[in-house]
């Protein structure tokens, strides 16, 4: 039976109009017995009622509402700056990583970052080249280059030496020229943001990159990874400018043929190259944030920033529903003493909770979408992805629920029989 | 069955324990016929107000037999209390005790449908209720809107939501005016006598003794009726 039903086959007794009225010494022996009410609310019902309620009154008291929601704002702002700072910073060990076209990369044995010089031989490219499942394998250059300042003084670049035609290894976000220019003798792409500070660039300028004069074909944006920006040559500049040997590479990048399962086809090349290591880009991309969480500092630092936010979010919401609880005792004493249980009220909170957390969180994430926006430059750029926002509103809805027990606990104790004090 | 709505045989309450204990009722006796107006009154603390707490399931005997249209309360569970009140009890407040932020009409609708309207039905039938406490023009007001009396009377119409077969009035009128204070208790003896409520109320009044079928004296925890 639904309520609405239950309802029907409820009395429900005509109130008498206000009006004056006398003793009746002899009551009707036919009068209507009011009878007790035997129909309730089912679990939605109930849960409808009372977020209702909860809603009237968050929004009733507009002052300690905006107190909460300030708690969540703060803690969605200062917890997604400082992580979005934080993925920003990991983007910039990955980035290029995830911006090659390579779906295996060809390791020196050992190596866990794209940092450190070490080489792999040009023979297992050439080796990879042959196994089943492989559409191209190209050897990378990947050092540090010093360039000579027209005024005087030098400013290092990580230099990438991509094999044309491909490129498999970059460039990209190129805003000025085009990749293809690579293929110019004597010829490199620079960092855009960086023009400045390697002398005033522009296209056409010449610079001594470690002792020889190459020209600028190009510029890309926001390629400055954890440490100098990036520039790019053609694979054979490079490894002159590095004095690689001819047999040699810092890495190999591999490009699968469409539908080739890159497990198997690394497995093949692991039969085939007895002196490098095989890590599939996404597996390169763990290895590198791995080493960065757990070698440098970067992991706890940014993490202790965000539980501080968070706990301090925590304890301002817990407050301010425990004082609006404590503000509102009467009228939590009020509905206990008509008929509602403490898991109706329960559910009251954990309405006003979930509405905290999700108000404060649009609020908190339009507020960091501004500041990224504000801030956002090549070098430093807060990363927020979709999941990081996701994320947010599940853990803040999650913050204010917790933070509502210490309300309910205030709510446990009130007895319904203080309204009649 | 019996004929009785309100039952108590040798009800005693103590609050606390030990040194500390006070025992508030002492063995009180008291029945209430359906339809019964009755009015409980006694110097502060002699436990008019204990004993209506216990007769409205939120609090519960140390001792004794209490028993609401025969069915038992006295050994009711903690948890089970707010749907004994819900099926027994509607309250009138000696501070009305509305929520600020709600509506008159969400004030008693809430209540309905905590008793099983639906929201349209619940509504419906707040504004009826209202209607009839002569509040037909306050439907959306909020308690803040209205005077010491129309409050009261919403709290009336709240009382009332599902019809409820006991009414309990704490001081219904030590807030109200004269005039108010009257209405007010009209309004309840007419909810007794002509639609069969066993209405009880607790007051000081002696301005309104005069409405109830019977007065009941409390002194000391214990009851010493009058005529």
């Amino acid at each position: 039976m639904s309520a609405g039903e239950s309802v029907a086959s409820t009395p429900v007794a005509p109130v008498a109009p206000v009006a004056p009225a006398r003793r009746d010494p002899e009551p009707s022996k036919t009068k209507k017995i009011a009878q007790p009410i035997r129909s309730r609310a089912g679990f939605f019902a109930r849960f409808r009622t009372m977020a209702r309620t909860g809603v009237r009154m968050m929004f009733h008291d507009w002052l300690k509402m905006s107190g909460t929601m300030l708690g969540v704002v703060f803690a969605v702002v200062l917890s997604n700056q400082q992580l979005g700072t934080f993925l920003g910073l990991l983007y910039k060990n990955v980035m290029i990583v995830r911006n090659t076209s390579a779906d295996i990369w060809i390791l020196p044995p050992g190596a866990e970052t794209t940092q450190g010089g070490k080489i792999v031989p040009y023979s297992a490219i050439l080796a990879a080249r042959t196994a089943p499942g492989v559409a191209a394998a190209e050897p990378l250059v990947f050092q540090t280059a010093t360039v000579t300042l027209p005024g005087g003084g030098q400013e290092p670049v990580n230099l990438v030496g991509v094999a044309s035609p491909d490129y498999m290894g970059g460039p990209w976000n190129v805003v000025a020229g085009k990749k293809e220019m690579l293929a110019r003798p004597d010829t490199m792409i620079f960092e855009d943001s960086e023009r400045e500070t390697l002398g005033g660039l522009n296209l056409g300028s010449v610079r001594e990159v470690n002792g020889r004069k190459i020209t600028v074909g190009g510029f890309t944006w926001g390629l400055i990874p954890f440490g100098p920006s990036y520039a790019f040559a053609d694979f054979e500049l490079a490894r002159e400018l590095t004095k690689l040997p001819r047999d040699r590479a810092n890495f190999g990048l591999v490009r699968l043929e469409p539908g080739a399962d890159p497990q198997k086809v690394k497995a093949e090349l692991k039969s085939r190259l007895a002196d490098a290591d095989l890590m599939t880009r996404a597996e390169f991309e763990r290895a590198i944030v791995k080493n960065v969480l757990t070698k440098t500092p970067i992991g706890i630092t940014f993490g202790t920033s965000t539980l501080f936010g968070l706990i301090v979010g925590f304890v301002i919401v817990s407050l301010s529903m425990f004082s609006s609880v404590v503000d509102n005792i009467r009228e939590f004493g009020t509905l206990k003493a008509i008929g509602a249980k403490t898991s109706d009220l329960a559910m009251l909170l954990f309405v006003q909770s979930v509405i905290y957390g999700v108000l404060g969180s649009i609020i908190g994430l339009f507020l960091v979408s501004r500041m990224a926006a504000g801030i956002r430059s090549a070098k430093l750029a807060l990363n927020l992805p979709p999941q990081l926002t996701g994320g947010t509103v599940l853990v803040m809805v999650l913050m204010c629920i917790m933070a509502s027990s210490l309300a309910l606990l205030r709510i446990r104790k009130v007895e319904p029989a203080m309204v009649f004090r | 069955m019996s004929s009785l709505a309100i039952e108590c045989r040798d009800v005693k309450k103590t609050y606390g324990e030990g040194v500390t204990a006070y025992q508030a009722l002492k063995g009180v006796d008291f029945v209430a016929e359906p339809g019964e107006f009755v009015m409980l009154s006694g110097p502060s603390g002699s436990g008019k107000t204990t004993l209506l707490s216990i007769l409205g399931c939120v609090l519960t005997a140390s001792n004794g037999l209490v028993k609401l249209f025969d069915q038992d309360i006295s050994r009711a569970e903690e948890s089970d209390l707010p749907g004994l009140r819900l099926s027994y009890v509607g309250f009138v407040f000696q501070a009305h005790n509305l929520l600020a932020s709600l509506t008159a009409t969400e004030n008693i609708g809430m209540l309905l449908e905590l008793r099983g309207y639906s929201a349209k039905a619940a509504k419906a039938e707040a504004h009826k209720l209202l209607g009839e406490v002569g509040l037909a023009d306050k439907f959306e007001s909020k308690p803040g809107d209205l005077s010491g009396g129309q409050r009261q009377r919403v709290a009336i119409a709240r009382a009332l939501a599902g019809a409820p077969p006991i009414l309990l009035a704490d001081e219904p009128t030590a807030a109200l005016d004269a005039h108010n204070g009257l209405a007010v208790t009209e309004t309840l003896r007419a909810l007794a006598r002509d639609h069969g409520h066993t209405v009880v109320v607790v007051t000081h009044d002696n301005r309104i003794f005069h409405l109830a079928d019977r007065i009941v004296h409390i002194e000391d925890g214990l009851i010493v009726e009058k005529p």
